[in-house]
């Protein structure tokens, strides 16, 4: 209706355009690649794309944050913000910690101060859709983050993609996120289904001895069937046998059904794939079901504050995968930093929900440094190198084929109540899993990246 | 074709899960037949319960006390709903009233989440309800049966209170015709307030008794709303027994069709009560021509 | 003369309406960007704006909250994605269509099961039935629906053709479009509000039985509206997957119809705008109140106080509160003698009939002149009637009704020949009421049958039995309360001339051939021709009373059945009341039941007695009079203790 010669959107109007703009981006990029001082990246270098070069036109550049604030995952959610926080508090700073990840920044990023907002998508993917929109066209945000539900991220990951803007998944456990559903413009760097799983299997049969038999209890939905499928290949593989699965649907908060029938099922090893509420449900149940006493129980995906909201005395011996774990500071100086700042600043220790957005932000930071401008196409490119950068979780690096960030996967286990050291110590991590040993290999799950224009 | 003593088993779980849902039921049918008002924010209520009881539990670490502190927490926020809102919509229309209590639902699980957080806290199961019970083939859990006994022993407590006493007779007076009761002399908004305490009671009995087996977080009320208006209806409103025969029904329905197909069980509920409405309209125990 | 007020929503020129609509939303993309609201926000309040309008014209105009709305929305969203993602259909107009009609069988599947209970029963199925839809888009369904991640993919619509293709870009060009569908959708919706169809919808909110009584099949309405409501949902969900490109599962979910029903409450319901509004309300605050960190966490509970806070203060919403601001508050008064009196000596003029015929003691504003009756008779029609003459006009034998243990009514047998003005009396408790309620058709009986001109309507219902020719007015005033006068005159009138349903939702009102002439007609015949524009509520008890005597004469009725007409009235009132009936008479057979006997005598040719239940006696008023039997019955049991 209105003509918006400025409207940084009114790009896709006919096949004519779009090659010019592949052509303007190719000959653009590969000026600044060569010239060596394109840190500070003209307005005029690159052809305008999504809110390129709009947004970057004062002395600041704009980050939208949609994370759940209400509704069963706030408490991930909340996490999330503060991770952010956290993060972008020390990219504006220049502090020790951000040049850590972009050693080349000084200040903000590429010289602007980031600046952000956030909002609650109640872990539905419509209001999450709705806010991202906004930010993107009011807002002209260069980054888009956050997520506790595959569902959401895979939305979010869709409408940037189509807005050409970067979208980077917060927690995302689906198998789908980086493969059928995959984005050009979409970036996961959690673990999922198919890492957890292969990570988990080999130590647990270590520690459990072959031939078990298994239970599973799987939310019924995407991310359960994902995971689910892969703990089975991997558990079967290795000579267990799958003796049932109990469908729960999502939300469920009585599992006495399910857990009656696995209590006559033989099995002994349950493996629990239920996620944040559901899984304290489950849990806690199982528990006064006493299944507990005749089964171990294995959490592949282990949801943040898990321990804490079920308590110690039910989750020592289970075994379960986790992003991050705050005693990996005692290893990590880089990880000593994170945890000690953010306890600093927030009373607590950080959940994994918390490390993923700053580990997300930085290693956006260390793209954008990396490409020496904002131009979504180059920040893409520079995440596809995938070179090796040091983390507080170890060296990890991306894999251009499916944006899926490779790095290690902890296998940790409860402790025992008298064993922890202080309130917040419920894990021991009985292994590190290096990323290459635990990715899928190449296309396993269907992706097929989109054009980056 | 699942086993016999799965089947039992099943059967029991059934119960056990239908008596909560009764006793909750019980309270939101009692309000609704006697002042007239669906009381949207009866889930929030049984929620409130549930953490009322949670603190109580951590200050005195008396489970005991915990049941006494969640009823006193909803009965103390329920009261406050209807001095300050609900008794100026005694007048009004349903849907009024439907929409008001949707609002005060709201509000009161907003605030506990602003309070508490989102994360869930933790209700101990009491010593006395600790480890498995073996009744013949089945093992369950030792608290889950008490709490059918002391579901069970509540409900009679209100039947008795209701069927037995002159107050109760009042209520039930009241619920068939309020206007009558006012105009035999009796304060009627006496009445409506402690059949609101009492339904606000109920709920938050049931939050409290029912926190050790969940995870008690802000909208756990929600899912139990809808399910104890589907009990309600398939019950008849405004009648304890309906209340009480249709909420074990409703149990029974979740878990004989989680044996077959867990994603139907509560979609089933739904199922089963448009069904029941459209056959017989007022319920099981309603009475014809009330809405 | 008063009818251009006749609609509900009072503008006698709908188009004014429309056409400052169009020029809004020409000016919303210049106007909005000052006030800071994007063309996605703008977008998504219109969506929200026309999945209201349906669901006003339900809720706002017919009374029924249904809080099941996503379902509608879900189906007609899933099906249009579905057809443009997966099936290969490129036409984006032609897929929304089809998901509108899709939604509209569902709205009829859903609205024949839940429509037969109302109020929160009525609420609670709806509920459940959405829950249905949305588990059957997560669970089984979800091959097609895409589960719980709902359909990504819907592009954007290309208006044109070949080389003139234009395809639209999200921001302001997709406003424009959903600005379209919205403009026409408030056509629509405006002009069903106007229509007589929507006259009816708004009587089935204010006194949906009486409507039922008046003639018109309430079901056939309640499931037309419900279907409306259903269209305009699906249109909205369509559109919001276009809008997005993706088609979330919680389209379906149940907080999806519950802020569309927080919204409309806001907005202010029966306005068409109020859910439009109350989306901007919402939707801005939500916004808004995220971009303050210490309260954003909060942004929902804040919300949920400004709902209650309308709710219960303004419970008309932000419109409704807007128009009480700004219409004038009558007081009910009665209306001036003076005035009055000099409306009746021009009516007398206009009558040809000279003042000095006013009788002396009779008082000027209520008067019937003796002489004018006949003319203003004729103006109000009568139904013919169905069968022979020579046939009783009302014929009851052996009706009975036992409610369980209880005999209201036991073996009772009369015959009212046709132009009889028939009394009925008895002592209290006789069942009188009951009686009464048999032969309307409210209440089917346990034993007998019920003739009218010798047609057995027997448990034919009140719609079928007022569309034949008999109506009934109520001992205790059952009128249309949101309404004027003339407006509840409406009712009936469109009863008797459009049948007992007909969906003419987009003519106009006053297309309806002979309405203004009934309701003027009736209108003079109570005597309430200069009161035609008052709401009900503000008329004084004695008026009410005529206008219940209207509403049935209105239905055009060859018997009227009145329930006490005088109950509650004053000496005056009684004697005009009485020379009202005396009037009607002409061409009508009248049943009255009534406890002042004066009255009874004066009027009733023929008087039947019931007791206990039984017809006792049955005579001419002086025969009556000197009943021992009928004496003792209304003494009765005094002289025995």
């Amino acid at each position: 209706m209105n003509d918006d010669q400025n409207d940084p959107k009114k790009t896709r109007s006919g096949i004519d355009r779009r090659d010019f703009l592949k052509a303007g981006a190719g000959v653009a990029g590969g000026l600044l690649l060569s010239s060596g001082f394109g840190r500070l990246a003209l307005a005029a270098e690159h052809p305008a794309l999504g809110n390129y070069p709009a947004g970057i036109q004062g002395s600041s550049v704009f980050v939208g944050l949609s994370v759940p604030r209400t509704g069963p995952y706030s408490a991930q959610g909340e996490d999330e913000i503060k991770g952010y926080q956290l993060a972008i508090d020390h990219l504006n700073q220049g502090s020790e910690l951000a040049r850590a990840y972009a050693p080349d920044g000084k200040k903000g990023v590429l010289g602007k101060k980031i600046e952000h907002g956030v909002t609650d998508n109640q872990t539905k993917p419509n209001v999450a859709v709705q806010a991202i929109s906004k930010y993107i066209s009011d807002k002209k945000a260069m980054m888009v983050s956050g997520s506790v539900s595959s569902a959401v991220a895979i939305a979010s990951g869709k409408l940037c993609d189509r807005e050409k803007t970067i979208y980077l998944a917060a927690i995302s456990g689906s198998n789908d996120t980086t493969g059928k559903d995959c984005q050009r413009y979409s970036f996961r760097a959690c673990h999922f289904a198919y890492t957890a799983s292969k990570a988990l299997a080999p130590v647990i049969k270590n520690a459990l001895g072959p031939n078990k038999k298994v239970a599973y209890l799987t939310p019924d939905y995407t991310y359960g069937h994902t995971v689910y499928n892969s703990m089975k290949e991997f558990t079967e593989k290795q000579g267990w046998t799958t003796v049932t699965n109990q469908l729960s649907p999502l939300g469920t908060s009585d599992f006495s059904t399910y857990l009656l029938n696995i209590a006559n099922s033989g099995a002994d090893v349950l493996v629990n794939i239920c996620f944040g509420r559901d899984a304290v449900n489950s849990i806690k149940q199982a528990q006064q079901f006493g299944l507990m006493d005749r089964m171990t129980m294995v959490v592949p995906y282990m949801a943040p504050f898990l321990a804490q909201e079920v308590g110690p005395e039910l989750m020592q011996g289970v075994y379960g995968t986790t992003e991050f774990w705050w005693t990996l500071a005692e290893t990590n100086p880089l990880a000593k930093q994170f945890v000690d700042d953010f306890e600093k600043r927030n009373g607590r220790k950080p959940g994994w929900s918390a490390h993923i957005a700053f580990l997300q932000t930085m290693l956006w930071a260390n793209a954008v440094e990396g490409a020496g401008t904002f131009y979504p196409p180059s920040v893409i490119k520079e995440y596809e190198k995938g070179k090796h950068i040091n983390t507080d979780i170890g060296e990890v690096w991306w894999r251009g084929d499916d944006h899926q960030l490779v790095r290690p996967v902890f296998v940790i286990r409860g402790k025992k109540p008298k064993t922890m050291r202080s309130k917040d110590d419920y894990y021991d991590i009985v292994e590190s899993v290096a990323g290459p040993d635990v990715m899928p290999p190449k296309g396993h799950f269907g992706c097929k990246l989109g054009s980056y224009t | 074709m699942p086993s016999l003593p799965l089947f039992l088993s099943q059967l029991f779980n059934g119960l056990a899960l239908g008596l909560l849902l009764a006793l909750i039921s019980a309270g939101l049918t009692v309000i609704y037949g006697t002042l007239g008002v669906l009381n949207l924010a009866h889930g929030a209520l049984f929620m409130v319960g549930a953490y009322a009881g949670f603190v109580a539990m951590e200050h005195t670490g008396s489970f005991v006390l915990a049941m006494v502190g969640g009823m006193a927490g909803a009965l103390i926020v329920g009261l406050l709903m209807e001095r300050i809102i609900i008794r100026y919509f005694y007048q009004r229309p349903a849907e009024d009233q439907i929409l008001v209590t949707f609002g005060i639902g709201i509000i009161i699980t907003e605030a506990v989440r602003l309070g508490f957080g989102g994360i869930s806290q933790r209700v101990a199961v009491p010593e006395w309800g600790q480890g498995i019970t073996k009744l013949g083939f089945l093992f369950y859990p030792t608290y889950r049966i008490e709490v059918m006994v002391i579901v069970a022993v509540v409900l009679l407590l209100l039947y008795l209170i209701l069927y037995r006493t002159r107050i109760g007779m009042i209520v039930r007076a009241g619920i068939e015709d309020s206007l009558m009761v006012n105009m035999l002399g009796i304060n009627v908004y006496r009445v409506f307030l402690l059949v609101f305490g009492i339904g606000a009671m109920t709920a938050g009995f049931a939050g409290i008794i029912n926190a050790p087996i969940v995870a008690v977080t802000p909208d756990m009320g929600e899912a139990i709303l809808v399910q104890s208006f589907v009990v309600i209806v398939i019950g008849g409103v405004g009648s304890f027994p309906g209340a009480v025969v249709g909420g074990i029904i409703a149990g029974e329905i979740v878990s004989l069709t989680s044996m077959f197909n867990p994603a139907y069980s509560h979609v089933m509920l739904f199922a089963v009560m448009a069904l029941l409405l459209a056959v017989r309209p007022q319920g099981l125990f309603g009475i014809e021509g009330r809405e | 003369m008063i009818l251009r007020n006749l609609a509900t929503r009072g503008a006698g020129r709908p188009w004014v309406a429309e056409l400052i609509t169009l020029i809004v939303l020409f000016l919303c993309p210049l106007v909005l960007p000052l006030l800071g609201v994007g063309a996605d926000m703008a977008s998504r309040i219109l969506i929200w704006g026309l999945f209201g309008l349906g669901f006003d014209i339900l809720f706002g105009f017919t009374g029924l909250l249904s809080f099941g709305q996503a379902a509608f929305f879900g189906v007609g969203g899933f099906v249009s994605a579905f057809l443009l993602t997966q099936t290969g259909m490129t036409n984006v107009v032609l897929a929304l269509f089809i998901g509108t009609l899709v939604a509209m069988v569902a709205g009829a599947l859903v609205g024949f099961f839940t429509l037969r209970r109302s109020g929160i029963y009525f609420a609670m199925i709806t509920l459940a039935f959405a829950e249905m839809f949305h588990f059957l888009e997560l669970s089984p369904l979800s091959n097609w629906t895409g589960g719980e991640n709902g359909l990504t993919g819907v592009p954007t619509p290309t208006l044109g053709l070949g080389s003139w293709a234009v395809e639209l870009q999200s921001g302001w060009q997709m406003f424009g479009f959903i600005a379209v569908f919205f403009f026409i959708g408030y056509v629509i919706a405006h002009r069903i509000v106007l229509s007589p169809f929507g006259q009816v919808l708004t009587a089935l909110r204010d006194n949906s039985p009486r409507a039922l009584a008046t003639g018109h099949s309430v079901r056939k309405y309640k499931l037309a509206a419900f279907v409306i409501a259903a269209g305009f949902g699906g249109i909205a969900g369509g559109l919001l997957g276009v809008l997005q490109s993706y088609m979330p599962p919680d389209a379906l979910a149940f907080h999806t119809s519950g802020q569309l029903v927080m919204q409309s409450v806001i907005g202010g319901a029966g306005t068409l705008f109020g859910p439009l509004l109350g989306a901007g309300v919402w939707l801005g605050l939500r916004d808004s109140l995220q971009d303050f960190p210490t309260i954003a966490p909060a942004w929902k509970l804040i919300l949920g106080v400004v709902f209650v806070v309308l709710i219960t203060v303004f419970r008309q919403g932000l419109l409704g509160a807007v128009k009480t601001l700004f219409t004038p508050r009558r007081v009910a008064t009665e209306p001036d003698v003076a005035e009055l009196s000099a409306e009746v000596t021009r009516r007398h003029a206009v009558a040809g009939v000279p003042d000095a015929q006013l009788r002396e003691d009779e008082v000027p504003d209520y008067a019937f002149h003796a002489d004018t009756p006949h003319r203003r008779a004729k103006g109000l029609d009568i139904t013919p009637k169905a069968a022979d003459k020579g046939m009783p006009a009302l014929e009851c034998r052996n009706l009975t009704k036992r409610y369980g243990g209880l005999t209201a009514n036991e073996g009772i047998t009369l015959s009212i020949p046709e132009g009889q003005l028939r009394g009925i009396i008895g002592p209290n408790g006789a069942g009188k009421s009951t009686f009464f309620k048999m032969l309307a058709g409210e209440v089917a009986p346990t034993e007998g049958e019920i003739f009218l001109h010798g047609a057995n309507i027997t448990g034919l219902g009140v719609t079928a039995v007022s569309q034949l020719g008999m109506s009934k007015s109520y001992q205790i005033n059952q009128l249309f309360a949101k309404l004027t006068v003339a407006q509840n005159l409406a009712i009936p009138v469109l009863a008797r001339i459009r049948g007992e349903f007909r969906p003419d939702m987009l003519t106009s009102l006053h297309g309806v051939p002979g309405l203004h002439g009934q309701i003027e007609a009736t209108l003079e015949m109570v005597n309430l021709l200069e009161r035609a524009d008052v709401p009900v509520t503000e008329l004084a008890y004695g008026e009410k009373r005529r206008l219940e005597i209207g509403l049935a004469l209105a239905n055009a009725p060859n018997v009227l059945l009145l329930d006490e007409p005088l109950a509650g009235m004053s000496p005056r009132e009684r004697a005009d009341t009485v020379q009202l009936l005396k009037q009607i008479r002409a061409g009508r057979t009248l049943v009255v039941v009534e406890h002042d006997m004066d009255a009874m005598f004066e009027l009733a040719e023929y008087i039947s007695v019931l007791q206990e239940g039984r017809l006792l006696a049955e005579g001419t008023p002086e025969e009556i009079k000197g009943d021992q039997r009928v004496q003792d019955a209304y003494l009765g049991g005094m002289e025995e203790v």
